[in-house]
């Protein structure tokens, strides 16, 4: 009976505050998403559907999320198959391996904003990124990448391919440690070439990882927001879903209604997107 | 496995890596170079040569642009929102791996929903609690809603399941105490499990911005990222003072994962695959 109270007691700072700071606001902003809450205002009405419908009305809202999926879209793919050709590149032993290791894993534990400041220096016109495109043979905007509607957001999903790939290299690094030898020496007898081998062994055990590594880069990826903010302010067509929420929310307007119901809409678009990847990842995995 | 002895191969994959690093480096080097040059220098392609070294940069940062004072703030809530993660995750984890409580399956329950539930979900109702509750604006609402974190109770808890309860039972025998069982006897021997959290979290709080920077409004209050996503906001951008600025945020990260290398891949991947 009293190691019961004990573990309770043992328990309770971490479940309070987790109860406080977490889990209740989840449901306050639902609640306060069916309300006209307005922090100038100072009114808070149940309202019910409203913000809803004003939301798929709102160009803003929409503009904000066609980027968010251009994001979430373009970048996964690329990240993905990039960390894996890096997880295969250092997976075996050579000479300096570990440097290589590092390097790539670098960006990814470095601050976001220290990240998008330097991008914004290397985008920006004259910047070394527009000098090697002018080198290349294209002609970049004319106030540089990050003020053009044309260049602005794939240039930082191109930022964000850059910072995250070492960070899922190495989660594909540990799923190839966890591939036995003796499918490579089997493959090898069976006379099996390097291509046939990662097309035959390689990838099909690789699988739940691939998914565990798209699943957490996509529910991350629909709440970019800092790169937004310190490089464009949402300008040039860059506005995302977490973006709007801010503007929304906490600028000028202080709409905390609205922008609640905003970040729900964003959450049942990633629970949409991630939750049968969750349930195929279960069936195939004991991640978690 | 061994590595094929063909040349062509070999050289190819060298050129590739040399390639890559390259490529992941650059950034961060440009980052420490720019810090070093004049205001005046010339950011063009044959600057880098040609620019001058000069630590004034940082000279100035401390003395004027406050960045003392946002790495102080940087400093103090990652220290005090680490340790809070060590006490308190720890705590709980050992009550949840050592105690069968009634709220067991629920509190885990609840910890799996709400780490599912992406955080953007939080932005407005925490900015309204800490408002109401009176520690918006104030070292409380960096660090209060951190204290704890849902990755850190399963890290911690995994680990006290794989120990042996023997030792507990030879501690009670020998007739200590709970607290001195819990914090005397377990808890040390959690550190590697500690170390992985503490090294995460820290990391974490170090690089983070978003809520920092709506939680509070104050300059005397702003952590490193903050206060450079803030100072690059009201004034033509002068690199190389916000370069100098980045290479402090930057350079403390680089030196503790220089020595906790191991820790940090295990804390990665530790979440994402279990054998």
């Amino acid at each position: 009976m009293r190691a019961r109270y004990a573990g309770l007691v043992l328990s309770s700072p971490w479940t309070v505050t987790f109860a406080l700071f977490w889990a209740f606001p989840v449901l306050y902003s639902l609640a306060m998403s069916f309300t006209d809450y307005g922090l100038l205002s100072g009114a808070s009405n149940w309202i019910g559907l409203p913000n809803y419908q004003e939301l798929f009305a709102d160009p803003d809202f929409l503009g904000a999320l066609k980027n968010t999926f251009v994001f979430v879209l373009g970048t996964i793919p690329v990240t993905t198959v990039l960390a894996l050709a890096m997880a295969l590149l250092v997976n075996r032993q050579f000479r300096g391996r570990a440097f290589f290791r590092s390097a790539f894993f670098l960006p990814s534990i470095t601050s976001m904003v220290v990240i998008a400041l330097v991008f914004t220096n290397l985008l920006s016109r004259g910047g070394y990124i527009a000098l090697l495109a002018e080198m290349a043979g294209f002609s970049p905007p004319e106030h540089g990448f990050l003020y053009s509607d044309s260049t602005a957001l794939y240039a930082i999903m191109a930022m964000d391919v850059w910072m995250s790939v070492g960070y899922y290299m190495l989660i594909f690094l540990a799923g190839l440690k966890s591939i036995p030898d003796e499918l490579y020496e089997a493959a090898e007898i069976a006379g099996a070439g390097p291509v046939r081998t990662f097309f035959s062994v390689t990838l099909p055990l690789l699988r739940p990882v691939a998914l565990f590594v798209i699943v957490i880069n996509s529910i991350k990826s629909f709440q970019v927001f800092v790169e937004i903010f310190v490089m464009t302010k949402g300008k040039f067509d860059t506005s995302t879903g977490v973006y709007f929420i801010y503007e929304q929310g906490l600028t000028t307007a202080f709409r905390l209604g609205y922008a609640s119901a905003a970040a729900y809409v964003l959450f049942v678009i990633i629970g949409l997107f991630s939750i049968p990847q969750f349930l195929l990842m279960r069936r195939r995995s004991t991640a978690w | 496995m061994v590595t094929r002895g063909y040349p062509v191969a070999a050289m190819g994959r060298y050129a590739l890596l040399v390639f890559a690093a390259v490529v992941m480096l650059f950034p961060l080097a440009w980052m420490f170079r720019v810090a070093f040059m004049l205001p005046g220098d010339s950011l063009g392609l044959g600057a880098l040569a040609a620019a001058s070294w000069t630590v004034q940069n940082f000279r100035d940062l401390f003395t004027q642009a406050g960045l003392g004072r946002a790495l102080f703030n940087s400093v103090l809530v990652g220290t005090v929102v680490t340790l809070g993660n060590i006490a308190f995750c720890f705590m709980a984890a050992y009550g949840l791996a050592r105690y069968r409580l009634i709220t067991h399956k629920l509190l885990f329950g609840a910890v799996l929903i709400v780490l599912m539930i992406p955080a953007h979900i939080v932005i407005i109702p925490l900015y309204l609690i800490c408002l109401k509750a009176g520690i918006y604006d104030s070292y409380w609402a960096l660090i209060l809603p951190w204290l704890v974190n849902p990755i850190g109770i399963f890290l911690v808890k995994q680990y006290i399941d794989s120990m042996p309860v023997a030792m507990e039972e030879a501690a009670r025998v020998d007739g200590a105490g709970e607290l001195r069982i819990i914090f005397g006897v377990v808890m040390p021997l959690c550190k590697p499990a500690l170390a992985v959290l503490a090294i995460q979290v820290f990391f974490t709080n170090w690089n983070s911005f978003l809520f920092p920077f709506i939680l509070t409004s104050r300059e005397s209050l702003r952590t490193l990222p903050v206060a450079l996503a803030m100072y690059q906001g009201h004034q033509a951008i002068d690199w190389p003072h916000l370069m100098a600025g980045s290479s402090v945020a930057v350079l403390p990260i680089l030196i503790v994962f220089l020595f906790t290398q191991r820790h940090i891949v295990s804390g990665i991947t530790a979440g994402a695959i279990k054998q």
